[in-house]
């Protein structure tokens, strides 16, 4: 079953103007086209219900939920998608943000961040700007994330004596509250 | 003769958990395999947002494969034939470094065994294998996270659904169990963790 919520018609947004003096204007009867789109993109979701097997692939211009069976390819662009924690989804997501409450196996590549909840089952690989997951999660798969640059080991990190600079040279020793077993 | 292996839950020395501590170990593993520049590791769990993105961070490919949930999973079931072992199915040679956690507390000795030898396939030549392991028992029997934080502490984090049994091993044992890597370092901190770092032997048969 598809749900739709309905747009809020009293919720329309105005410019807001430079001038201090501000006159009263008619209500403007549709808004512009890219206040619509705007509205659209962050407000609408469009939800795949329980009972609904998909096979195939989807293509979407606003928020996706999944509830049911999907196997297949899901390219959502720049909008958001999730699967829900009866959902069940095979297949590669292609999204923004993308949250896995369900069962997932298959590749997610994100151009944000991807959340597992605890109630995840995910089997697959994710490529993304971040990444979340609960504890209790059922994980199993590759991660890649932007990566921080290696930094060499700065010589102020190295524990030496102002006056001894061999002691640079020597290993780092470990915490005086540990022993060393070899 | 006595066995190396003992249940936990007959232990009676029961203790709340360590304190977070600095490791020296997980430094040099991080340290080690940063420098080859194009790493891969595995993380055995429990799946923890803070280490996965610490590792995904550093490394080339991160994976992540939570043996702890899988344990639970099939808690009450006999794990001595290869077949359960299939959920572990990496390529052979594959990582430069294993992240163990202390996995091995919560396994047989014929299991510890089994393990071992699919990391010693799985790990490339001089590959690392990290693990720890506690000296006394914890308050509760649950596995825990260990959570890496800044300037590589450590902190220990409870996972209440992952009650498991756990196991006590002597340093002798467990080296031996692992006799086929070469030690590289081992510390026991005064919380009673202890950390083992060995490495795969540079020109073997695998």
């Amino acid at each position: 079953m598809l749900k739709r919520p309905k747009k809020d018609e009293n919720n329309t947004s105005f410019p807001a103007t430079g001038n201090s003096e501000v006159k009263p204007t008619p209500p403007t009867p549709t808004p512009s086209p890219n206040v619509s789109q705007e509205r659209y993109t962050s407000e609408e979701k469009t939800t795949i219900g329980e009972r609904i097997t998909i096979e195939g692939s989807i293509r979407g211009e606003e928020n996706l939920a999944i509830e049911g069976a999907m196997k297949g390819n899901i390219e959502m662009g720049k909008h958001n998608f999730s699967i829900g924690p009866n959902g069940r989804i095979d297949g590669e997501i292609h999204a923004q943000d993308v949250t896995i409450n369900g069962q997932f196996k298959g590749t997610i590549k994100a151009l944000g961040k991807v959340a597992v909840t605890k109630k995840a089952d995910f089997n697959g690989e994710i490529k993304a700007k971040s990444f979340s997951v609960e504890d209790g999660a059922y994980f199993k798969g590759v991660v890649e994330l932007d990566r921080e640059p290696h930094k060499q080991p700065a010589a102020a990190e190295i524990p030496r004596g102002p006056s001894v600079p061999e002691a640079a040279k020597k290993p780092i020793v470990p915490r005086t509250d540990v022993k060393v077993e070899k | 003769m006595i066995s190396p292996t003992s249940r936990h839950r007959y232990n009676s020395d029961a203790e709340t958990l360590p304190v977070g501590y600095n490791s020296t170990i997980l430094k040099e593993f991080v340290d080690t395999l940063e420098r080859l520049g194009d790493a891969q590791t595995l993380d055995v769990g429990p799946v923890c947002q803070e280490n996965i993105t610490f590792f995904a961070r550093r490394m080339a490919r991160h994976h992540v494969c939570d043996m702890f949930s899988w344990l639970k999973r099939e808690n009450g079931k006999e794990l001595r034939t290869g077949d359960e072992w299939k959920y572990f199915d990496y390529p052979e040679r594959n990582f430069n470094g294993i992240q163990l956690w202390d996995l091995c507390d919560y396994l047989e000795d014929a299991d510890m065994i089994r393990l071992v030898k699919l990391c010693y396939k799985m790990l490339r030549a001089s590959g690392l294998l990290m693990l720890i392991a506690f000296e006394k028992k914890p308050a509760v029997s649950i596995a825990n996270t260990f959570v890496i934080g800044q300037g590589y502490r450590v902190d220990i984090r409870p996972q209440p659904h992952l009650e498991l049994p756990w196991k006590f091993r002597h340093n002798r044992a467990l080296t031996s169990l692992l006799s086929h890597f070469i030690i590289v370092r081992s510390f026991r901190y005064h919380s009673g963790i202890r950390e083992f770092l060995f490495k795969k032997p540079k020109s073997v048969r695998d």
